[in-house]
């Protein structure tokens, strides 16, 4: 499995001028056959969904969940998170603001009247936010299976029940550290069952591995209230510069300033700048 | 009258076969060799038994000597009844008027079942879509069956014995194949066989020719009578078996059970019989219970229970024979037996009558519902009830008591089934705010995350760290003040901070250093982290 390369490594390549048409067009005279026929074999993604050109994104079959953030959108293939496909994200630590990345996709599961699953996630989660950033909590279950003795083998089952029965909206996993490639390959089988968005979090150290996944986010905080997006891995060339989203903010405009000015110098705040009651 | 009878020929053979632990099966080979000894003389044998040259009728010594591995068991009338009345339940799906043939020979149980079907041919589409349903209906029970149709009933239990079974459809036929059939499958005249056969009367048909009164001096009156009834001469009344309103089978493992993979083994057995049961009844099963008897220890002070009792409720009467077995699966694999098993019973009282669920070529709204009950109760009953949960917001300001994971039931979803309830007007009181108010300040700064244990920092010049590294104070302080009533008083400051590599995270400190003296430490804490 170690042969596949994760395609993160491969510097982008720019197309040659005209490498489309030496790929799809061998004889030239046939060109000026039909103006229409022309066209087609330049966008052969108007042939079939399954074809698409070296440069261009991949487009799924089936339509993708809207991420919700327009710039992300434009990235990832077929418009959005994949369907019946696992997204993996890659986080250093939990609270880089994957929660309120991944709220517009929930939400719109949610609204559609499916059910979202959270399975071990790393902390307690306050209801309260949840609602905060549209999230109906009464139709969110979380599943615990960390307690059990041997870790791992139940949360790889509980996910697999999920995916498999096809019932649920969307699912959002945090797995184990240090899985085995095989396993999430197990997973993305069980995925095609499932009709919806399914995110696993996996810690950012296996960037470097090969993975069964076809989409491969690298998460991290880009600053207050912003959020680092590498895509490491997609259906499609691959891109080089992270992507700085705008999450939905948390701070005041003051204290987004105050954010900003501070990384601009380098040099945080006194603590002593608030009110110290000691 | 259209009569059908099911005849199970191995009826007592399968009936012990079941009791063996399938740890036993695997031993040897994929069949093991069983055979029923009656007397020291085998009775039955299973396939595997005869391939190796075990004939019913040898000595119990010279099978042994033939196959050494064979497993020797003793016929047993009750547990064949207990058997054979699954196979009757199963039956009576298609008909009420389903009744059993009564032994031939005392001592023994009865092992063919007759059911009326002429009322029913219409519903189900003629005789051979009956027929082939009612075969799919009793192949769960496992017992090789024989099956044949005439117009009376105790003609289709005799031709049932003959091989192959003919299918009669009205009286002339059925006349006809009961004349060709041997003797001694009417029940007297097995006693007689041998004296029919001095005289030269093999088959039925050569009695009757022959003066009744004769016959009835020689033989008795109830051979006449069974001719008579087989030929539709005679009234022939059933009394038709009503299942029992409350489920309970037993099954005594022939060998001990020390692992609760071969309990379920013969809890496989008992659930195809409970879902009979459940289909005779045209019901579903909300809530059952295994029980498993233990072994005795003579020992003082032994504090072993008698039995160990496994209680399985599901959240959504059923009556698949698949999902219950997933269930008792995942529940059986959590017991520790303690001690092994000798018995195992199987109970079931608590049902639910309702119509057959639709079957659906694309997938419902009603469909999903089913199918999410079923994953989050095979989740339960792997993981525990209490691991699936739902938050609910609870009416306090103290962040790690504001919400609550609430056990979820997984019947439940009742907001889904009524769109706008009132369990959710309050979440949907704070969506309505969060949307009036602007994205930007509804949430204000509580996070997603929480530590459920405040995570102490260290501090250098008075400012906090977080993994060695300085903690810039973005906004706050955020004052919570809180719980005087209860034991757990709060008086923090929260404040946003943004961590060295951006991620914002939410710390606090005591607001006193007077409540840090009651208990609470002094310095900073992380409690939350904004996800």
């Amino acid at each position: 499995m170690d042969a596949v390369p994760a395609p993160v490594a491969a510097p982008p390549r720019p197309a040659p001028p005209g490498a489309e048409r030496r790929l799809f067009l061998r004889s030239p005279p046939r060109e000026s056959s039909h103006p229409l026929a022309r066209d087609r074999l330049r966008a052969p993604e108007t042939l079939h969904p399954s074809l698409w050109l070296g440069h261009q994104l991949g487009r799924t079959g089936s339509d993708a969940v809207a991420t919700g953030f327009a710039r992300l959108d434009a990235e990832l293939p077929g418009g959005g998170w994949p369907r019946r496909a696992l997204a993996e994200l890659l986080l250093p630590h939990a609270g880089v603001g994957e929660i309120r990345l991944l709220a517009p996709a929930l939400v719109a599961a949610q609204r559609a009247g499916r059910l979202v699953m959270f399975f071990d996630p790393p902390a307690a989660l306050a209801a309260a936010a949840l609602a905060g950033l549209g999230l109906d909590v009464e139709e969110l279950l979380i599943v615990e299976t960390r307690a059990r003795v041997v870790p791992g083998s139940d949360s790889l089952w509980a996910l697999e029940q999920a995916l498999k029965s096809g019932h649920v909206g969307a699912v959002v996993a945090w797995l184990p550290p240090r899985l085995r490639v095989d396993r999430l390959r197990r997973l993305q089988l069980a995925a095609h069952h499932h009709d919806g968005a399914a995110f696993v979090m996996r810690e950012a150290a296996v960037a470097g591995r090969p993975t069964a996944s076809p989409l491969r986010l690298g998460l991290q905080a880009g600053g207050a209230d912003r959020l680092q997006v590498r895509v490491l891995k997609r259906r499609g060339p691959p891109l080089e510069a992270p992507l700085s989203l705008e999450l939905p903010t948390v701070l005041s405009a003051a204290a987004r300033r105050r954010s900003a000015r501070a990384s601009e110098r380098a040099a945080a705040l006194h603590a002593a700048t608030f009110v110290d009651f000691a | 009258m259209l009569w059908v009878a099911l005849h199970f020929p191995l009826l007592s053979l399968e009936s012990f076969a079941a009791t063996l632990l399938a740890g036993d099966a695997s031993a040897t080979s994929a069949l093991p060799a069983i055979a029923l000894v009656d007397e020291h003389r085998i009775s039955a044998a299973n396939a595997a038994a005869q391939a190796q040259g075990v004939k019913p009728g040898l000595k119990r010594a010279t099978a042994l000597a033939l196959a050494p591995r064979l497993t020797l068991g003793q016929a047993d009338p009750a547990r064949d009844a207990e058997a054979m009345l699954p196979l009757a339940h199963a039956a009576l799906a298609f008909t009420p008027q389903v009744s059993l043939q009564p032994a031939a020979e005392p001592g023994t149980a009865a092992d063919t079942v007759l059911l009326e079907v002429q009322a029913s041919l219409r519903y189900f589409g003629g005789i051979d879509r009956l027929l082939q349903r009612l075969q799919r209906a009793i192949a769960p029970l496992g017992h090789a069956v024989r099956i044949a149709t005439a117009a009376t009933a105790q003609g289709a239990a005799v031709l049932a014995r003959v091989a192959p079974p003919p299918r009669c459809l009205n009286l002339a036929s059925t006349r006809q194949a009961l004349a060709a059939a041997p003797v001694w499958l009417l029940g007297p005249g097995r006693e007689h066989w041998e004296a029919l056969q001095g005289m030269g009367l093999r088959q039925v048909g050569d009695l009757l020719g022959l003066p009744r009164a004769g016959l009835a001096r020689r033989f008795g009156e109830t051979l006449l009578a069974e001719i008579d009834a087989a030929f539709g001469r005679r009234p022939d009344p059933r009394e038709a078996i009503v299942p029992a309103r409350l489920f309970e089978s037993r099954l005594e493992l022939f060998a001990r059970a020390d692992s609760t993979e071969q309990v379920l083994h013969g809890a496989q057995v008992l659930l195809a019989r409970l879902v009979a049961w459940l289909a005779a009844q045209h019901s579903f099963v909300r809530r059952f219970r295994l029980l498993m008897h233990h072994e005795t220890r003579w020992q003082q002070g032994d504090r072993t229970p008698q039995a160990t009792s496994l209680e399985i409720a599901l959240a959504e009467p059923s009556r698949d024979s698949e999902h219950l077995l997933v269930l008792l699966r995942e529940r059986l694999a959590q017991v520790q037996l303690p001690a092994p098993t000798l018995e195992i019973a199987l109970q079931a009282e608590d049902i639910v009558k309702r119509a057959a669920p639709n079957s659906e070529l694309f997938p419902t709204r009603q469909s999903e519902n089913e199918g999410l009950t079923r994953l989050i109760e095979r989740l339960q009953a792997r993981l525990g009830a209490d691991r699936v949960q739902r938050l609910a917001g609870v009416e306090d300001h103290r962040p790690e008591r504001a919400s609550r994971g609430q056990r979820a039931d997984a019947s439940g979803r009742p907001a889904r089934m009524t769109p706008r309830g009132g369990g959710r007007a309050r979440v949907a009181d704070s969506r309505v705010a969060a949307a009036s108010s602007g994205a930007t300040t509804s949430c204000p700064s509580h996070p997603v995350w929480l530590h459920p244990v405040a995570e102490p920092l260290a501090e250098r010049h008075s400012r906090p760290l977080l993994d060695g590294r300085p903690l810039s104070l973005l906004s706050g302080p955020e004052r919570i003040e809180a719980g005087w009533w209860d034991a757990e008083l709060a008086e923090r400051d929260y404040f946003i901070a943004e961590a060295a590599d951006g991620a914002l995270v939410w710390i606090y400190r005591a607001r006193l250093p007077l409540s840090a003296a009651a208990g609470n430490a002094s310095g900073w804490f992380l409690h939350g982290r904004f996800g």
